[in-house]
């Protein structure tokens, strides 16, 4: 079994231009397209070249105050207001300013077994699927889980 | 005679307790965007740079990448040519104290922390974050501001206020001034953001370091003007809240100053910083004379 076997070639992208206002959109959009909740989108640029990720992590670090272990003490506070105002501040903040750009890729002829162990070591739940610098899909952690487990199910 | 060795809030506090294990590391070939990008995604001012055999040889700070942009350097410019060094260090068992001193002494806001037996960097301590913590234990001071709130008014007249201990002059430019300006009066009055005002001198939004950083990642020339970079609404306060207050708000708010203003919010009088705050604690235990230590 190969990544190519089960990898989804239907998958969402981001630009790294696009705002974060429309990332969040994208993500919101994407979920409900497809039958999963979607953690994680590919950056591609404009010839369809991988040149990040963005995952809801990344958008929550970005929106969450840096000295948030101070936050917890302080019980008399509206959290949804400052979240109103930090949603403001950020509207010049692209996904290019917080994605990652260091992604780990696997190609169409990579093994399941070795998706599985990159995937566990690394703690990565989704892998980009590059062929020739085009990405070709994506595999999740759930499609390696269904199919490496389904003897399981009786 | 035998020293009394004192005790106070910080006594006791080592540096491993107080420093952010979370070291954000470039090699020196990566470009100034990415290293942008890291900035912005950590919210760091600063990125320590390793070489080939990941040994830590300098940092670039926000202040190195705004004068990379008032300079022209394009955005893929390896971090290297920008990087400043030495590095100043201290080690985990060391007191909290100490690096407090050897920043001041130095004149830096931050320190890597060695661990000597990987000889490798565990951590790095930076001054924001030690006034962040010493916020936390001023919240449980009984001497504190905050408990006397909770007190009868006869306490009243101790608390600090925002207009006791802000600084009156604010370094501003003008809307239509390019960021050539913005980037001269940052560098000269050596401040971290400018007050951007409009026809009237009213006041309609702020250019820190980190918008600069961000204006230059997206491609824009430091002929631009400080209307189009600006971060808006100006976040200020008004000249009798109190201090303790201001402090929580630029602790949540992730910023690193607030503005103070007169009636009239558009109208700024002043502008108070997270170490003038710091410095001009209650004053009396250890915490707020170690806080004043950075000027």
């Amino acid at each position: 079994m190969i990544a190519r076997d089960i990898m989804q070639t239907r998958f969402h992208t981001l630009s790294p231009g696009d705002t974060i206002a429309e990332a969040v959109k994208c993500f919101r959009s994407a979920s409900a397209s497809e039958t999963k909740k979607i953690f994680g989108l590919m950056v591609t640029d404009h010839s369809d070249h991988l040149v990040g990720m963005l995952s809801m992590y990344d958008i929550l670090l970005f929106i969450q105050p840096k000295h948030i272990q101070i936050w917890g003490e302080m019980d008399d506070l509206d959290p949804s207001v400052l979240y109103d105002e930090r949603l403001e501040q950020v509207k010049s903040i692209l996904v290019g300013d917080i994605m990652t750009a260091e992604v780990v890729t696997i190609t169409p002829d990579t093994h399941l077994m070795v998706i599985a162990d990159t995937m566990i070591k690394k703690h990565i739940r989704r892998l980009p699927v590059v062929d020739d610098q085009e990405v070709v899909g994506i595999v999740y952690v759930s499609d390696v889980f269904h199919h490496l487990l389904e003897k399981f199910i009786i | 005679m035998p020293r009394v060795k004192k005790r106070h809030v910080l006594s006791g506090i080592k540096v491993k307790e107080a420093m952010r294990r979370q070291v954000i590391k470039l090699p020196y070939s990566a470009p100034i965007d990415y290293c942008i990008n890291r900035m912005i995604k950590y919210k760091i001012n600063a990125v320590l740079l390793t070489d080939e055999k990941q040994r830590p040889g300098g940092i670039v700070s926000k202040t190195d990448i705004m004068s990379a942009f008032y300079a022209g350097f394009p955005t893929h410019t390896p971090v290297e040519s920008i990087m400043v060094g030495p590095l100043l260090y201290c080690y985990p068992d060391d007191e909290l104290e100490t690096s407090l001193d050897i920043m001041h002494h130095n004149g830096v806001h931050r320190l890597y922390v060695l661990d000597s037996e990987a000889n490798d960097v565990a951590g790095v301590i930076a001054y924001p974050d030690i006034v962040g913590l010493l916020y936390r234990y001023c919240r449980a001071c009984d001497k504190g501001l905050l408990k006397n709130r909770r007190r009868q008014a006869e306490y009243e007249y101790r608390r600090l206020k925002v207009k006791d201990v802000m600084t009156a002059s604010v370094t501003a430019c003008h809307e239509n001034d390019d960021l050539v300006n913005v980037i001269e009066g940052l560098t000269e009055h050596r401040c971290g953001a400018v007050l951007i005002t409009s026809a009237g001198n009213k006041a309609v939004g702020v250019v820190s370091k980190s918008d600069l950083i961000v204006a230059y990642k997206h491609g824009l020339a430091v002929n631009v003007r400080a209307r189009t970079v600006m971060s808006t609404p100006v976040k200020s306060c008004p000249g009798e809240a109190q201090l303790s207050d201001a402090i929580q708000q630029m602790l949540l708010r992730d910023v690193q100053r607030i503005f103070v203003h007169a009636s009239d919010p558009a109208n700024i009088v002043g502008v108070m910083s997270l170490s003038d705050a710091a410095r001009f604690r209650s004053g009396s235990c250890r915490a707020c004379t170690s806080s004043r230590l950075i000027q």
